[in-house]
Protein backbone atom coordinates (compact mmCIF):
# COMPACT_ATOMS: atom_id res chain seq x y z
CA UNK A 1 0.00 0.00 0.00
CA UNK A 2 2.93 2.36 -0.61
CA UNK A 3 1.67 4.91 -3.05
CA UNK A 4 2.41 8.58 -3.46
CA UNK A 5 -0.57 10.78 -4.19
CA UNK A 6 -0.11 12.00 -7.75
CA UNK A 7 -1.02 15.31 -9.28
CA UNK A 8 -4.58 15.54 -10.63
CA UNK A 9 -4.76 14.58 -14.25
CA UNK A 10 -5.10 17.50 -16.68
CA UNK A 11 -7.03 16.41 -19.76
CA UNK A 12 -5.96 17.59 -23.17
CA UNK A 13 -8.60 19.12 -25.39
CA UNK A 14 -10.56 16.95 -27.79
CA UNK A 15 -12.79 13.93 -27.36
CA UNK A 16 -10.24 11.37 -28.55
CA UNK A 17 -7.48 12.75 -26.31
CA UNK A 18 -9.95 12.74 -23.40
CA UNK A 19 -10.80 9.11 -24.07
CA UNK A 20 -7.16 8.05 -24.33
CA UNK A 21 -6.16 10.06 -21.23
CA UNK A 22 -9.19 8.73 -19.43
CA UNK A 23 -8.10 5.17 -20.13
CA UNK A 24 -4.68 6.01 -18.69
CA UNK A 25 -6.24 7.35 -15.50
CA UNK A 26 -3.95 6.26 -12.68
CA UNK A 27 -6.33 3.85 -11.05
CA UNK A 28 -4.38 0.70 -11.88
CA UNK A 29 -6.16 -2.62 -11.32
CA UNK A 30 -9.19 -0.95 -9.74
CA UNK A 31 -9.71 1.21 -12.81
CA UNK A 32 -9.39 -1.69 -15.22
CA UNK A 33 -11.70 -3.99 -13.27
CA UNK A 34 -14.27 -1.15 -13.18
CA UNK A 35 -13.96 -0.61 -16.93
CA UNK A 36 -14.10 -4.30 -17.83
CA UNK A 37 -17.10 -4.77 -15.53
CA UNK A 38 -18.95 -2.00 -17.38
CA UNK A 39 -18.01 -3.18 -20.86
CA UNK A 40 -18.95 -6.80 -20.12
CA UNK A 41 -22.25 -5.60 -18.63
CA UNK A 42 -23.08 -3.64 -21.78
CA UNK A 43 -22.09 -6.60 -23.95
CA UNK A 44 -24.38 -8.97 -22.03
CA UNK A 45 -27.26 -6.48 -22.31
CA UNK A 46 -26.79 -6.22 -26.07
CA UNK A 47 -26.85 -10.02 -26.35
CA UNK A 48 -29.94 -10.26 -24.13
CA UNK A 49 -31.94 -7.93 -26.38
CA UNK A 50 -31.23 -10.26 -29.33
CA UNK A 51 -31.82 -13.37 -27.21
CA UNK A 52 -35.25 -12.25 -25.94
CA UNK A 53 -36.40 -11.43 -29.47
CA UNK A 54 -35.20 -14.72 -31.04
CA UNK A 55 -36.69 -16.76 -28.20
CA UNK A 56 -40.02 -14.97 -28.73
CA UNK A 57 -40.25 -16.73 -32.13
CA UNK A 58 -40.81 -19.99 -30.25
CA UNK A 59 -44.30 -18.99 -29.14
CA UNK A 60 -45.78 -18.10 -32.53
CA UNK A 61 -43.66 -19.70 -35.26
CA UNK A 62 -41.83 -22.98 -34.54
CA UNK A 63 -40.29 -23.22 -38.03
CA UNK A 64 -38.96 -19.64 -37.85
CA UNK A 65 -37.46 -20.48 -34.45
CA UNK A 66 -35.80 -23.62 -35.81
CA UNK A 67 -34.41 -21.80 -38.85
CA UNK A 68 -33.06 -19.04 -36.58
CA UNK A 69 -31.30 -21.32 -34.10
CA UNK A 70 -29.97 -23.43 -36.99
CA UNK A 71 -27.85 -20.38 -37.96
CA UNK A 72 -26.05 -20.72 -34.61
CA UNK A 73 -24.96 -24.18 -35.72
CA UNK A 74 -23.71 -22.90 -39.09
CA UNK A 75 -26.76 -23.75 -41.22
CA UNK A 76 -28.17 -20.84 -43.16
CA UNK A 77 -30.87 -21.16 -45.81
CA UNK A 78 -30.55 -24.95 -45.77
CA UNK A 79 -26.81 -25.02 -46.44
CA UNK A 80 -24.06 -25.75 -43.95
CA UNK A 81 -21.21 -23.23 -43.83
CA UNK A 82 -18.35 -24.26 -41.56
CA UNK A 83 -16.98 -20.69 -41.07
CA UNK A 84 -20.43 -19.68 -39.79
CA UNK A 85 -20.34 -22.52 -37.28
CA UNK A 86 -16.82 -21.56 -36.17
CA UNK A 87 -17.78 -17.89 -35.81
CA UNK A 88 -20.79 -18.72 -33.66
CA UNK A 89 -18.78 -21.16 -31.54
CA UNK A 90 -16.14 -18.51 -30.82
CA UNK A 91 -18.86 -15.93 -30.11
CA UNK A 92 -20.49 -18.45 -27.77
CA UNK A 93 -17.21 -18.82 -25.89
CA UNK A 94 -16.94 -15.01 -25.77
CA UNK A 95 -20.43 -14.81 -24.30
CA UNK A 96 -19.58 -17.39 -21.63
CA UNK A 97 -16.35 -15.51 -20.80
CA UNK A 98 -18.21 -12.20 -20.59
CA UNK A 99 -20.92 -13.53 -18.27
CA UNK A 100 -18.44 -15.43 -16.07
CA UNK A 101 -16.19 -12.40 -15.64
CA UNK A 102 -19.13 -10.12 -14.84
CA UNK A 103 -20.49 -12.69 -12.36
CA UNK A 104 -17.22 -13.35 -10.52
CA UNK A 105 -16.15 -9.70 -10.45
CA UNK A 106 -19.70 -8.73 -9.41
CA UNK A 107 -19.35 -10.92 -6.32
CA UNK A 108 -16.10 -9.06 -5.56
CA UNK A 109 -17.89 -5.71 -5.82
CA UNK A 110 -20.65 -6.95 -3.48
CA UNK A 111 -18.00 -8.07 -0.98
CA UNK A 112 -16.57 -4.53 -0.97
CA UNK A 113 -20.01 -3.08 -0.31
CA UNK A 114 -20.99 -5.32 2.58
CA UNK A 115 -17.59 -5.93 4.19
CA UNK A 116 -15.86 -2.72 5.24
CA UNK A 117 -12.33 -4.13 5.12
CA UNK A 118 -12.86 -5.48 1.61
CA UNK A 119 -11.51 -2.50 -0.30
CA UNK A 120 -8.10 -2.89 1.35
CA UNK A 121 -7.66 -6.10 -0.62
CA UNK A 122 -8.96 -4.85 -3.95
CA UNK A 123 -5.78 -5.79 -5.84
CA UNK A 124 -5.43 -9.22 -4.24
CA UNK A 125 -9.13 -9.91 -4.71
CA UNK A 126 -8.91 -9.02 -8.39
CA UNK A 127 -6.16 -11.58 -8.81
CA UNK A 128 -8.47 -14.08 -7.10
CA UNK A 129 -11.23 -13.10 -9.55
CA UNK A 130 -8.92 -13.74 -12.50
CA UNK A 131 -7.89 -17.08 -11.02
CA UNK A 132 -11.50 -18.24 -10.48
CA UNK A 133 -12.41 -16.93 -13.94
CA UNK A 134 -9.60 -18.91 -15.58
CA UNK A 135 -10.41 -22.03 -13.57
CA UNK A 136 -13.98 -21.90 -14.89
CA UNK A 137 -13.07 -20.84 -18.43
CA UNK A 138 -10.60 -23.62 -19.20
CA UNK A 139 -13.12 -26.49 -18.93
CA UNK A 140 -15.80 -24.31 -20.56
CA UNK A 141 -13.50 -23.58 -23.50
CA UNK A 142 -12.74 -27.27 -23.95
CA UNK A 143 -16.44 -28.17 -23.88
CA UNK A 144 -17.39 -25.45 -26.37
CA UNK A 145 -14.48 -25.71 -28.83
CA UNK A 146 -14.00 -29.50 -28.90
CA UNK A 147 -17.10 -30.22 -31.05
CA UNK A 148 -15.46 -28.14 -33.83
CA UNK A 149 -12.93 -30.95 -34.30
CA UNK A 150 -15.65 -32.99 -35.99
CA UNK A 151 -18.29 -32.01 -38.50
CA UNK A 152 -21.92 -31.90 -37.36
CA UNK A 153 -23.30 -35.44 -37.26
CA UNK A 154 -26.30 -34.50 -39.34
CA UNK A 155 -28.28 -31.43 -40.23
CA UNK A 156 -31.75 -31.27 -38.75
CA UNK A 157 -34.54 -31.13 -41.30
CA UNK A 158 -37.01 -28.37 -40.48
CA UNK A 159 -40.65 -28.95 -41.40
CA UNK A 160 -43.06 -26.33 -42.65
CA UNK A 161 -45.28 -24.85 -39.97
CA UNK A 162 -48.36 -26.94 -39.36
CA UNK A 163 -51.53 -24.95 -38.96
CA UNK A 164 -52.67 -25.64 -35.41
CA UNK A 165 -54.14 -23.61 -32.60
CA UNK A 166 -51.69 -21.04 -31.31
CA UNK A 167 -52.02 -19.30 -27.97
CA UNK B 1 -13.71 2.00 10.67
CA UNK B 2 -15.45 4.27 8.25
CA UNK B 3 -17.08 2.83 5.18
CA UNK B 4 -14.75 2.55 2.26
CA UNK B 5 -17.45 2.65 -0.36
CA UNK B 6 -20.12 5.23 -0.92
CA UNK B 7 -23.75 4.28 -1.19
CA UNK B 8 -26.78 6.42 -2.14
CA UNK B 9 -28.38 8.24 0.80
CA UNK B 10 -31.93 7.09 0.10
CA UNK B 11 -34.89 7.09 -2.23
CA UNK B 12 -34.91 5.45 -5.65
CA UNK B 13 -31.12 5.36 -5.96
CA UNK B 14 -30.71 3.44 -2.69
CA UNK B 15 -33.41 0.96 -3.76
CA UNK B 16 -31.63 0.58 -7.10
CA UNK B 17 -28.31 0.13 -5.28
CA UNK B 18 -29.69 -2.72 -3.16
CA UNK B 19 -31.54 -4.20 -6.16
CA UNK B 20 -28.35 -4.35 -8.25
CA UNK B 21 -26.54 -6.29 -5.55
CA UNK B 22 -29.34 -8.69 -4.64
CA UNK B 23 -30.38 -9.38 -8.26
CA UNK B 24 -26.70 -9.74 -9.16
CA UNK B 25 -26.24 -12.49 -6.58
CA UNK B 26 -29.40 -14.31 -7.69
CA UNK B 27 -28.39 -13.99 -11.35
CA UNK B 28 -25.00 -15.56 -10.62
CA UNK B 29 -26.97 -18.77 -10.03
CA UNK B 30 -29.79 -18.32 -12.56
CA UNK B 31 -27.75 -17.01 -15.52
CA UNK B 32 -24.58 -19.03 -15.00
CA UNK B 33 -26.75 -22.11 -14.40
CA UNK B 34 -28.66 -21.37 -17.62
CA UNK B 35 -25.38 -21.03 -19.54
CA UNK B 36 -24.14 -24.29 -18.04
CA UNK B 37 -27.30 -26.17 -19.04
CA UNK B 38 -27.45 -24.72 -22.57
CA UNK B 39 -23.76 -24.58 -23.56
CA UNK B 40 -21.89 -27.15 -21.46
CA UNK B 41 -24.36 -29.88 -20.46
CA UNK B 42 -26.04 -29.58 -23.88
CA UNK B 43 -24.60 -28.65 -27.22
CA UNK B 44 -26.12 -25.43 -28.69
CA UNK B 45 -26.45 -27.25 -32.01
CA UNK B 46 -29.06 -29.52 -30.40
CA UNK B 47 -31.20 -26.67 -29.12
CA UNK B 48 -34.33 -26.24 -31.24
CA UNK B 49 -38.11 -26.07 -30.96
CA UNK B 50 -38.42 -29.67 -29.80
CA UNK B 51 -35.82 -29.05 -27.08
CA UNK B 52 -37.57 -25.93 -25.79
CA UNK B 53 -40.96 -27.68 -25.91
CA UNK B 54 -39.50 -30.62 -24.00
CA UNK B 55 -38.45 -28.28 -21.22
CA UNK B 56 -41.32 -25.78 -20.96
CA UNK B 57 -44.17 -28.19 -21.78
CA UNK B 58 -43.02 -31.09 -19.62
CA UNK B 59 -46.05 -32.03 -17.48
CA UNK B 60 -43.94 -32.65 -14.36
CA UNK B 61 -40.95 -30.31 -14.52
CA UNK B 62 -42.11 -27.68 -17.02
CA UNK B 63 -43.19 -25.21 -14.33
CA UNK B 64 -39.71 -25.28 -12.78
CA UNK B 65 -38.02 -24.21 -16.04
CA UNK B 66 -40.72 -21.61 -16.72
CA UNK B 67 -40.36 -20.19 -13.20
CA UNK B 68 -36.55 -20.16 -13.62
CA UNK B 69 -36.80 -18.33 -16.94
CA UNK B 70 -39.47 -15.88 -15.70
CA UNK B 71 -37.30 -14.91 -12.71
CA UNK B 72 -34.28 -14.68 -14.95
CA UNK B 73 -35.82 -12.40 -17.58
CA UNK B 74 -37.28 -10.00 -15.00
CA UNK B 75 -34.13 -9.73 -12.92
CA UNK B 76 -31.75 -9.63 -15.90
CA UNK B 77 -33.69 -6.93 -17.73
CA UNK B 78 -33.99 -4.66 -14.65
CA UNK B 79 -30.33 -5.31 -13.75
CA UNK B 80 -29.06 -4.70 -17.29
CA UNK B 81 -31.12 -1.65 -18.14
CA UNK B 82 -30.52 -0.08 -14.72
CA UNK B 83 -26.80 -0.62 -15.30
CA UNK B 84 -27.11 1.07 -18.69
CA UNK B 85 -28.97 3.96 -17.03
CA UNK B 86 -26.20 4.35 -14.43
CA UNK B 87 -23.55 4.48 -17.13
CA UNK B 88 -25.47 6.92 -19.31
CA UNK B 89 -26.31 9.13 -16.29
CA UNK B 90 -22.60 9.87 -16.06
CA UNK B 91 -22.36 10.90 -19.69
CA UNK B 92 -25.71 12.51 -20.56
CA UNK B 93 -26.02 15.88 -18.82
CA UNK B 94 -28.70 17.89 -20.62
CA UNK B 95 -32.09 17.86 -18.87
CA UNK B 96 -34.08 17.06 -22.02
CA UNK B 97 -31.59 14.41 -23.15
CA UNK B 98 -31.80 12.73 -19.75
CA UNK B 99 -35.59 12.57 -19.87
CA UNK B 100 -35.44 11.12 -23.39
CA UNK B 101 -32.73 8.63 -22.34
CA UNK B 102 -34.60 7.44 -19.23
CA UNK B 103 -37.88 7.17 -21.13
CA UNK B 104 -36.25 5.10 -23.89
CA UNK B 105 -34.49 2.80 -21.42
CA UNK B 106 -37.59 2.02 -19.36
CA UNK B 107 -39.80 1.66 -22.44
CA UNK B 108 -37.46 -0.79 -24.20
CA UNK B 109 -37.00 -2.70 -20.95
CA UNK B 110 -40.76 -3.00 -20.39
CA UNK B 111 -41.30 -4.12 -23.99
CA UNK B 112 -38.65 -6.84 -23.68
CA UNK B 113 -39.99 -8.08 -20.32
CA UNK B 114 -43.50 -8.26 -21.80
CA UNK B 115 -42.20 -10.11 -24.90
CA UNK B 116 -40.18 -12.60 -22.90
CA UNK B 117 -42.80 -13.14 -20.20
CA UNK B 118 -45.47 -13.69 -22.84
CA UNK B 119 -43.32 -16.31 -24.60
CA UNK B 120 -42.50 -18.17 -21.38
CA UNK B 121 -45.98 -17.94 -19.86
CA UNK B 122 -48.13 -18.56 -22.96
CA UNK B 123 -46.01 -21.23 -24.64
CA UNK B 124 -48.02 -24.24 -25.81
CA UNK B 125 -46.30 -27.13 -27.47
CA UNK B 126 -47.18 -27.48 -31.18
CA UNK B 127 -47.52 -31.28 -31.10
CA UNK B 128 -48.14 -31.62 -34.84
CA UNK B 129 -44.96 -29.68 -35.62
CA UNK B 130 -42.86 -31.71 -33.18
CA UNK B 131 -44.26 -35.00 -34.54
CA UNK B 132 -43.47 -33.98 -38.11
CA UNK B 133 -40.02 -32.79 -37.04
CA UNK B 134 -39.33 -36.14 -35.35
CA UNK B 135 -40.57 -38.12 -38.37
CA UNK B 136 -38.47 -36.08 -40.83
CA UNK B 137 -35.30 -36.36 -38.77
CA UNK B 138 -35.68 -40.06 -37.97
CA UNK B 139 -35.72 -40.61 -41.75
CA UNK B 140 -32.78 -38.26 -42.34
CA UNK B 141 -30.63 -40.07 -39.81
CA UNK B 142 -31.67 -43.49 -41.11
CA UNK B 143 -30.81 -42.51 -44.70
CA UNK B 144 -27.28 -41.51 -43.74
CA UNK B 145 -24.97 -44.35 -42.77
CA UNK B 146 -22.78 -43.03 -39.95
CA UNK B 147 -19.58 -43.50 -41.95
CA UNK B 148 -20.81 -41.27 -44.76
CA UNK B 149 -21.38 -38.24 -42.61
CA UNK B 150 -18.81 -38.69 -39.88
CA UNK B 151 -15.64 -39.95 -41.59
CA UNK B 152 -12.56 -40.10 -39.43
CA UNK B 153 -10.29 -37.24 -40.32
CA UNK B 154 -12.76 -35.79 -42.83
CA UNK B 155 -12.52 -32.04 -43.27
CA UNK B 156 -15.50 -29.74 -43.08
CA UNK B 157 -15.16 -28.87 -46.75
CA UNK B 158 -15.19 -32.53 -47.75
CA UNK B 159 -18.27 -33.19 -45.67
CA UNK B 160 -20.23 -30.20 -46.91
CA UNK B 161 -21.39 -31.80 -50.10
CA UNK B 162 -22.63 -34.93 -48.33
CA UNK B 163 -24.98 -33.17 -45.93
CA UNK B 164 -28.69 -33.31 -46.65
CA UNK B 165 -30.41 -30.15 -47.75
CA UNK B 166 -32.65 -29.05 -44.90
CA UNK B 167 -34.81 -26.88 -47.11
CA UNK B 168 -36.55 -30.14 -47.90
CA UNK B 169 -37.30 -29.13 -51.50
Amino acid sequence: MSSTISEPKAYRAGKLAKLIDGLRYQGGIGQWSWLVHRVTGLGILLFLVIHVVDTFFVVFNPALYDHTVAIYGGVFGGTYYWPLRWAFRLAELGLIATVLFHAVNGVRVILFDFWNEGCKYQKESFRAVLLVFLALMIPAAIAVILPLATAPEHITQIPENVATARP
Amino acid sequence: MARNRIKPAGGFELTAWYFMRISGLVLVFLAVGHLFIMHIANNVENINYAFVAGRWADPRTGWIWRLWDLCMIGLAMFHGFNGLRQILDEHVHGAKARVAMHTTIWTVMTALIVLGTYAIWMFQEDRAYVEQWKAMNAKAVALQPPGAIHPSGGSHAAIRGKLPNIAGD
